[in-house]
């Protein structure tokens, strides 16, 4: 008997071997903590070799879960390598980046990666679909990372599509698309894999004022539904749909200030 | 995952056709020389053996080796000694003679023609089966009463006599310094090949025809050779050891001193030379195989500088260094595979065509398909991994800004 079992588990462990099937760590599954966001203490530095600038000096910040928020400021004010260390697209030089509890600094680029995938949605300003890839697929794309079925993609996918109106368009290759269809699709492929953080960097930006209401309408939504949103911009009238706006200079927290112009909570 | 890496490796070579094609005709070229080169070589190796079966393959030949230097009378072989190892071998033995050939010319009234005469013995039509159609063959009686009676095929009487059928016709021909006439007892017909009439010079103004062998024995009745086939149930190896050393011994010789020369050595030798040949030639077209892989790794190169932005999304969708380097690496391999499979339907149809036309039976080994298909895999993932792992080390923030 004890052979047998042996047998079977190295069978077992062959085949997740070959399949890939291997555990998620549940770090990357469960939410731990109520904020999802804390910058401990954090700086960047660049070096360029001959001389080194700081891009972010000792920043100190909470997110918490559930909270909708703008980072503004201008271009070279920091907020742009913010946005790639938030996205867990950087490393910060020194101090810490907790997100969902999770220590980034520590992280591998693979670490990272699987990080990217199960905690962080991405919304870009260019929209970044892949082209002579179907919408589906595109949304498809953040669930095969994660090694999901074929059949539970496809429901998913489609399902994400009606969300953001773009049902009938699921075949479309992403040149077939207009801009606010894109960052629709772009929006949906981010809710891909559930992540607790939704990231967007000038999410409007390639976007004329109609479209940019309706995005940014989605997204007032989706922080309705409980889902955490980062948005970066540099109009004001974007940051207006946001809860919170930290407006950011020369790589330090300028103002952090709650708005608290619809009317809602805050939190 | 595979799946979906190879259902976008497919998207990406549609979506540059052209670029794609021309990539790939380096390894179509390479396979297709390789499988035709190889293919051409197993052909020819099977015609040669084919034409070593007509021959006979249990064929071998038993003198003094050259290489002594004392050769005595008694080195040659008489009819007697022939007779013995005939009995002492027995059924081992399919066929046996004094291996004897001459040429002389042959007279009919005024037309006189160059004879090539194979001293044969009357059971010689078991082992080298001809087709007689008028008369008959030479028998017992003609052997053993030395009869100057001939076989010859049809196209030597023709030559000689200006008809097909010259049975009881005679002629005169010289052999050993004496002048005879010879009967015509029968005339025979061979079938044989393009290839094999190619091998022997086609057809020639000589003549050829079956005399008993005991006519070329005579008048001292001493001969050097003795020529025979084996059974062909027989252990050749076993068999020809054995009748060496018997020989050596009824000759107070050393089996060493003994030349046996058999057919299937001939074979062997002419196989591994022709083998060799294809071999050597089929490597130097595979060289072009890597000049493909070369062409391979060139515009993975360029196709990954291309999709630089393409694989920072994927990296910030949660792409990991593993997936991204298994993208590429399955794109090179499948490029490289359609090549190898277009150059194999190539390479095979051209064969085929080719043995069509000249009415030979084409071999084209299964092996030899495989390892070419084994081997433009491995050239495409070979010549992949440097792209790929160019791509998979990409930082997903300097591929998310490239333009």
């Amino acid at each position: 008997m004890a052979n047998w079992k042996q047998i079977m588990l190295r069978g077992a462990k062959l085949k997740s071997r070959i399949f890939r099937s291997r555990k998620i760590p549940s770090y990357l599954t469960e939410n731990v903590t109520e904020d999802l966001i804390v910058l401990k203490n954090l700086v960047k530095v660049y070096d360029t070799g001959s001389i080194k600038v700081l891009g972010l000096k000792k920043i100190n910040l909470t997110i918490k879960r559930g909270e909708f928020v703008a980072i503004m400021g201008k271009s070279g004010s920091g907020k742009s390598t913010l946005m790639n260390i938030l996205g867990c697209l950087d490393r910060p030089s020194l101090g810490h980046y907790y997100l969902d509890g999770i220590d980034t600094a520590s992280m591998s680029p693979n670490e990272l990666s699987e990080i990217r995938n199960y905690k962080i949605g991405f919304v870009f300003q260019s929209f970044n679909l892949i082209s002579r890839t179907s919408a589906l697929k595109n949304v498809e794309l953040p669930m095969t990372y994660a090694r999901r079925g074929k059949k539970e993609r496809r429901e998913r996918a489609m399902e994400l599509l009606k969300r953001v109106g773009l049902e009938s368009r699921a075949d479309h290759m992403p040149n077939e698309l207009s801009g606010g269809q894109r960052q629709r699709v772009a929006i949906a492929r981010a809710l891909a894999n559930e992540p607790p953080l939704i990231l967007a960097d000038e999410p409007t930006g390639n976007l004329d004022t109609a479209a940019s209401e309706e995005i940014m309408q989605l997204f007032s939504d989706l922080h309705k539904e409980g889902a955490t949103v980062v948005v970066v911009t540099h109009e004001e009238n974007i940051a207006a749909f946001t809860d919170r706006i930290i407006r950011f200079q020369d790589g330090v927290v300028l103002e952090d200030t709650k708005t608290e112009k619809k009317g809602e909570e805050t939190c | 995952m595979l799946i979906e890496n190879m259902a976008m490796a497919f998207s990406a070579i549609r979506a540059n056709k052209m670029r794609s094609f021309l990539t790939m005709l380096g390894i179509i070229i390479g396979i297709g020389s390789v499988i035709s080169i190889v293919s051409i070589g197993d052909t020819m190796r099977g015609l040669f053996s084919d034409l070593y079966k007509n021959v006979g393959i249990t064929q071998a030949y038993l003198a003094i080796g050259y290489w002594v230097d004392d050769v005595r009378q008694s080195d040659y072989f008489t009819l007697e000694e022939l007779a013995r190892v005939k009995e002492v071998f027995g059924d081992q033995i399919a066929y046996i003679d004094s291996g004897a050939t001459t040429s002389a010319e042959a007279i009919y009234k005024r037309n006189t023609i160059n004879f090539d005469y194979t001293g044969i013995d009357y059971n010689y039509i078991d082992v080298q089966p001809v087709n007689i159609v008028y008369g008959r063959y030479l028998n017992e009686g003609d052997i053993l009463g030395r009869k100057k009676n001939v076989v010859m095929n049809v196209d030597s009487a023709k030559m000689l006599f200006g008809e097909e059928n010259a049975v009881g016709k005679t002629f005169r021909t010289t052999l050993y310094g004496y002048t005879d006439v010879f009967t015509v007892v029968g005339v025979y017909k061979e079938e044989i090949n393009a290839f094999q009439a190619l091998m022997m010079g086609g057809r020639t103004d000589r003549g050829s025809a079956f005399i008993p062998y005991t006519l070329l024995t005579w008048p001292n009745d001493y001969f050097y050779y003795l020529h025979l086939y084996a059974s062909d149930d027989v252990n050749l190896d076993e068999f020809f050891n054995q009748l060496k050393t018997y020989v050596a011994k009824l000759k107070g010789r050393q089996p060493e001193d003994m030349r046996l020369e058999t057919a299937m050595d001939q074979m062997l030798q002419v196989d591994s030379m022709m083998g060799g040949l294809s071999m050597a030639v089929g490597g130097i077209a595979a060289i072009s195989l890597l000049v493909g892989g070369i062409g391979i790794m060139n515009i993975m190169l360029v196709s990954v500088t291309e999709r630089t932005r393409e694989i920072g999304i994927r990296k910030s969708l949660g792409a990991k260094t593993r997936d991204i380097l298994i993208q590429f690496l399955t794109e090179s391999a499948i490029l490289s595979a359609c090549g190898g499979i277009i150059g194999i339907s190539i390479g095979v149809g051209l064969v085929s065509l080719g043995g069509l036309a000249l009415g030979i039976n084409v071999i084209i080994k299964p092996g030899v398909i495989i390892m070419a298909v084994s081997f433009s895999a491995i050239v495409g993932i070979f010549f992949g991994i440097y792209p790929a792992s160019k791509a998979a080390k990409a930082d997903p923030i300097d591929a998310l800004r490239y333009e």
